[in-house]
């Protein structure tokens, strides 16, 4: 036994975030009318901003990424998914047999190269970070990574979601385990047992009953997948009627009845889940002697959330006022064309003043309170053990693969947790 | 003057130790504790981003690092390093140029889209293979059936027969693509479809709607004209590239955006002004040829045109108010250039018997779903 208590470091970020707004507003008005290119700067921006005010052990961290590199990477991404595209379409139109299996068969492929590109994103990320004048890192294999994960949901498909915590602590051992600050390598100790609760909470509430109505539905059917459930009757879909024993009864209800309430449960459960799952990942997570420590609660989740689905309802609201009274105005109007552009220019404001508000929300609300409360949560017990991080000597990761996974609609600028 | 002073934290770059360190500034920047004794050059010091009050400074190219959170030691610092903030300076003049110029990149994709892809599609349509125009052709039927809610096929023997023959003659010696095929659906639509490929779809209301069979084959050798300038390949060719470097503009680039706006093109058929007329010139001659009535595709124009119109005055609901928009008054237009351009001598023939287009009209009969009132 070591009769020496650790220091304990703290991690520590400002929720006042004071010129972040700024920086939000103006990323998305540049997004805006730059056709959405000034978006890769935006990022770049955003995470100079994040990574600057949190402090680690009262050493704030650097992010030295360019939108640049962001940017080249995105038209490398363009340059193989084009191809791969056109490559696509023109085997459904050539085998027209395929046709109907384009979107099945480019799904799977899309997958993996999405995976592949959210790893060497994050390679990238973690060789842009700079603490204490040393450089982060990560090595392992994108495509081992990639292949893991395809594994891995195909497993949680087949056990109806059941193996989705294993699934989660297996990538984030990989992760963190690959995961390198200076020569120094993280570990992580993260186990699927240590988040089967709050999983098997949010699997039997929200997903639970969905999933056994649609067994006893498919029962019903007797197996067999129903391609013509739905039929057209003049100008009207409705369900077809050979299937009333099952629609027309209570297994059909149920299956409305689940599939609404397993959307809402899953909505309410899902901040539960991720903040439980992120401290038990925080604490699995070692560099060295020196291990993190959270103390995040559900609740501390829950309110950015909460305020901000409050206020994404309250604007869903404000436009359907305008859109009745626009309407009516319409109605009024009658044939004066000038009143018509007045009106539509009038939408068009509205709109984009409602799409900043919400851009600026996400980024105050969710991005930086959740960011805050990880980091506030987080202490690093034994933290002298930090001293002993030595710098490498390893070149700094391409830009390239985080341009694929935005070209792939993954970019997420700002990553919470590790 | 003394020399400004203050506490810190020096990070050496080589580890993550920490070393408490005094700063001194003078001519040089001074760091002085246990075992360190380094100077850096004023000029060479460059400011990380930092919440304030706190302060890191570094030199150009290095890892070494301090902290420091003394307010009157970072005026100091501020006052005495030229390039503190060099590179945010750099990046505040880079951003307006980065923002014109992705403008600039953004308006000519977008002009590409409007003018560029349309000019391109003409004089690669022609250029299509006719056996991938054919495959292209098929792809797209099963998509359209599809989006028309799978409308049965019609063939009542004695009608089809009739129409086949009317077909014949019509494009006889007209060289028209030999695997010409064409299908009537039952619909409540009045219209006619021309596909990739030499494929021609009827929807049954459109023959509901002929008074007589003079404006069905008009609409039918309309349909021709386009099938005979390859219309529908060079409007897929057109949607298909304008709707790539849309999305690719838009950041949005999943391939199912093409694949939708290949079935809307054939849809809409968006074919544009110029194309309608050539076809509209081709009916003309393809009537006459035939012995049919060439005023007959006007007439029935004509008719279109007024009924949209009372229906799009009857109730301004959305759907007749743009159909009004669309066929008004370019319709009544294209009705005039085709009575100036028809010989008076075709008017009032008819291209087949009474007794004939009556057994044509009943093709839909045997393909009626009960449920349609």
């Amino acid at each position: 036994m070591h009769g020496r208590a650790g220091r304990t470091g703290l991690i520590a970020f400002d929720r006042k975030a004071p010129g972040l707004t700024g920086i939000a507003v103006r990323g998305f008005l540049l997004s805006l009318i730059t056709f959405g290119i000034y978006r890769f700067w935006y990022i770049t921006e955003l995470r100079r901003f994040f990574w600057s005010r949190t402090l680690i052990d009262g050493s704030p961290a650097e992010y030295t990424g360019r939108g640049k590199e962001l940017f080249l990477g995105f038209l490398v991404a363009l340059a193989i998914l084009i191809p791969l595209y056109i490559a696509i379409f023109v085997a459904s139109i050539s085998v027209p047999a395929l046709a109907p299996f384009a979107g099945a068969l480019s799904f799977p492929i899309l997958f993996v190269l999405g995976q592949f590109a959210l790893y060497r994103g994050r390679r990238y990320r973690a060789s842009r970070t700079f603490w204490r004048g040393i450089r982060l890192g990560q090595d392992g294999s994108g495509i081992a990574y990639a292949l893991m994960a395809a594994g891995w949901w195909l497993l949680t498909l087949l056990t109806f979601g059941l193996a989705f915590p294993f699934m989660r602590a297996s990538l984030e051992r990989y992760r963190i385990d690959h995961t390198l600050v200076g020569s120094s390598r993280m570990s992580s100790t993260a186990t699927g047992r240590s988040i089967l609760g709050p999983w098997l909470l949010f699997y039997s509430v929200a997903l639970l009953p969905v999933i056994l109505s649609l067994a006893v539905a498919f029962a019903g059917l007797g197996f067999a997948i129903p391609e013509d459930l739905l039929v057209e009757r003049g100008s009207r879909t409705i369900l077809n009627p050979a299937y009333d024993s099952v629609t027309k009864t209570a297994i059909g209800f149920s299956v409305v009845g689940a599939l609404g309430f397993g959307t809402v449960a899953g909505v309410l459960l899902i901040p539960f889940y991720r903040a439980r799952e992120t401290k038990a990942f925080m604490n699995a997570a070692s560099l060295g002697p020196a291990r993190l420590a959270s103390t995040l609660r559900a609740g501390q989740f829950y309110w950015p959330y909460l305020v901000y689905f409050l206020s994404l309802i309250g604007f869903v609201l404000l436009i359907l006022v305008i859109a009745v009274l626009l309407g009516g105005g319409l109605h009024l109007a009658g044939s004066q064309s000038g009143m018509h552009i007045a009106i539509a220019l009038g939408t068009i404001v509205l709109y984009l003043g409602g799409a900043l508000l919400v851009a600026v929300l996400h980024v105050r609300l969710i991005q930086a309170r959740l960011w805050e409360a990880v980091a506030t949560t987080t202490v690093i017990d034994d933290a002298d053990g930090l001293d002993a991080v030595l710098a490498s000597s390893r070149a700094q990761a391409s830009g390239l693969n985080e341009g694929m996974a935005d070209a792939l609609d993954l970019g997420g600028a700002i990553e919470i947790g590790l | 003057m003394a020399a400004s002073q203050a506490s810190g934290t020096y990070f050496d770059g080589l580890t993550a130790r920490p070393h408490p360190v005094t700063l001194r500034l003078t001519d040089r920047l001074e760091i002085v504790g246990r075992d360190i004794s380094v100077a850096w050059d004023l000029a060479d010091i460059v400011a990380g981003e930092t919440p304030p009050p706190l302060m890191r400074l570094s030199v150009v190219g290095e890892s070494a690092r301090i902290e420091f959170t003394d307010e009157v030691f970072a005026r100091a610092v501020f006052v005495l390093c030229p390039d503190l903030y060099r590179p945010e300076a750099r990046d505040a003049g880079g951003r307006w140029r980065l923002v014109l110029w992705s403008v600039a990149a953004g308006l000519s994709v977008l002009l590409v889209a409007i003018y560029g892809v349309p000019a391109l599609a003409v004089r690669l349509a022609p250029l299509v293979p006719d056996a991938i125009e054919s495959r292209l052709g098929a792809a797209v039927d099963g998509q359209i059936v599809n989006i028309l809610g799978d409308p049965p096929a019609c063939n009542d023997a004695p009608a089809q027969a009739v129409l086949d023959r009317l077909v014949a003659r019509m494009i006889q010696g007209r060289g028209l693509p030999s695997d010409l095929r064409l299908t009537v659906r039952r619909h409540a639509m009045a219209n006619a479809l021309t596909l990739p490929g030499g494929r021609v779809i009827v929807l049954s209301n459109l023959i509901a709607q002929a008074q007589n069979a003079d404006e069905f084959a008009a609409i039918l050798a309309h349909e021709f004209g386009h099938v005979v300038a390859r219309d529908p390949t060079r409007s897929l060719i057109q949607a298909t590239g304008s709707s790539f470097l849309l999305s690719l503009v838009l950041g949005d680039l999943t391939g199912s955006t093409i694949i939708v706006a290949l079935g809307q093109a054939a849809v809409s058929a968006g074919y544009s002004r110029d194309a309608e007329r050539t076809a509209d010139d081709y009916a003309v001659t393809m009537m006459e040829a035939a012995g049919g009535d060439a005023f007959a595709l006007a007439t029935m124009l004509e008719r279109i045109a007024k009924d949209d119109a009372k229906d799009g005055a009857k109730d301004g609901s959305k759907r007749n108010l743009t159909n009004f928009l669309r066929s008004h008054p370019f319709t009544a237009e294209r009705a005039a250039r085709i009575r100036a351009l028809a010989s008076p001598g075709s008017a009032g023939r008819r291209i087949l018997p009474d007794e004939d287009w009556a057994v044509l009209k009943r093709i839909c009969t045997k393909a009626a779903p009960a449920t349609e009132p």
